[in-house]
Order: C-alpha cells, then structure tokens, then sequence
C-alpha cells in the first residue's frame, strides 16, 4: 500500500509501506509498520508531532491502516 | 546563513487584538496562529489570526493547542490561500521572551513564535532555528 503522508506546513510525502522497517514487536505473518514506523521515514518523532487520520488522532503505536495520514508539529510552550 | 535579517510584518490591529486577548486572559496563557505569508529566511507577512484555546494541564505557565483545533485552523487558513506564518502565546508575568520550555518544545522550524509579556509589557518575535536549537529574534514591522 502506498502511503499519502502530508506533513502540514511541509511538502506530501508517498511512501511505500512495504519499503518502511519495522522496529516492534511483530505479530505472526506479516509484519505491519506502525505510525511511529511511518513517522521515522519522514525525520520525525512522536515527541514532535500528532499523526491525524480522518482528522482524529491516532495512538503512534497502532498498525498503518490508511493510505492518507496528517502529521503536525505540536505548538506547545511555555 | 544567508539572505536577510527575519522581519514580521504586524498589522496594528491584530497586534491590539492579541494585546488585549492577553489581558482578558490572565492569570492564563492565550494563545493562537498566524496567517499570511511565511518566509523562512526575510520578511513574512500575518494577515490573520486565528485564536486558539490553551488546552494545556497547567494553563498559567503551559500553552498547548489541541491537534484537532490546529487542522481545523489550518484548512481555514489554506482555504483562505494563506500560509502558516507562526504561532502567538502569551507571558501574563514574563519573560518578554521565549522561555526555557519554549525552547524545549519548539517543533515548528523557521516558524515565528511571537511572544506577549504583561508584565513587563512586551511584545517579541522570535523564529525557531531547529538545526542551532534556538530562537532568533526577529524585528516587528507594524502595519
């Protein structure tokens, strides 16, 4: 599956998700890279951002399970 | 680095609108986006801003904007062909700059972060340099 990364305020990403490494424990069969994974093929961390699917938030550790993802930066402070 | 020194060009009455936000919102943090023209090296440009609510834990000395406010802003924004020009927060007892936490949590490279301080009364600008990991002050343009 090919994956549509739009990383607001940057350029979109197409990411083949057969291409992203996994790094966590994997369940029988298949490994399934999580959003984390994903984030990793783009430089950034979930320290750093949100990852947004049908513009609700999603658990970073959670398997890719849609072709479209958001990713934004955190505006925090103090 | 090259180019020329960052600039934010500052309508007068955004910049009183967030003034008195500010102060409406104290002992709080308010804080917000901006949108306009954005350039990463030289002068960018806010021509709206879009409030926000500080959804952080400990709203006196924290701000936070929620993921799902910060989409819906930006759809608004792009809809309106602006770009994302930086973010504004507020310091109801100073500093009148970017804090120690400010530093630690900056994730928006280039971005200006524009700062109000009640107390003293101040209002800076700064852009997020993520490869040196600091703030660079940039100069307000009123408008």
């Amino acid at each position: 599956m090919r994956v549509t990364v739009d990383v607001k305020g940057e350029e979109t990403r197409e990411i083949d998700l057969e291409s992203v490494s996994v790094s966590g424990a994997t369940a029988d069969g298949e490994p399934t890279p999580t959003y984390q994974d994903l984030l990793r093929e783009v430089d950034l961390s979930p320290h750093e951002v949100s990852v947004l699917v049908d513009g609700r938030p999603v658990p970073e550790d959670q398997p890719v399970e849609s072709d479209h993802v958001t990713v934004l930066r955190l505006i925090k402070g103090g | 680095m090259t180019g020329s020194d960052p600039e934010l060009v500052v309508p007068t009455a955004i910049r009183d609108r967030i003034l008195e936000r500010a102060r409406e919102g104290a002992p709080e943090e308010i804080c917000g986006i901006f949108g306009g023209d954005f350039e990463s090296e030289g002068q960018s440009r806010v021509r709206s801003q879009y409030p926000a609510e500080n959804v952080a834990e400990t709203p006196r000395t924290r701000y936070r904007i929620d993921p799902e406010e910060q989409l819906a802003v930006f759809e608004r924004l792009e809809d309106r062909g602006e770009e994302i020009v930086g973010f504004y927060h507020s310091h109801p007892r100073g500093p009148p700059r970017p804090s120690a936490t400010d530093e630690a949590q900056a994730t928006w490279p280039d971005r200006s972060y524009l700062i109000v301080s009640l107390d003293p009364l101040e209002v800076g600008s700064w852009r997020w340099r993520e490869d040196d990991e600091r703030f660079e002050r940039e100069r307000i343009v009123p408008e």
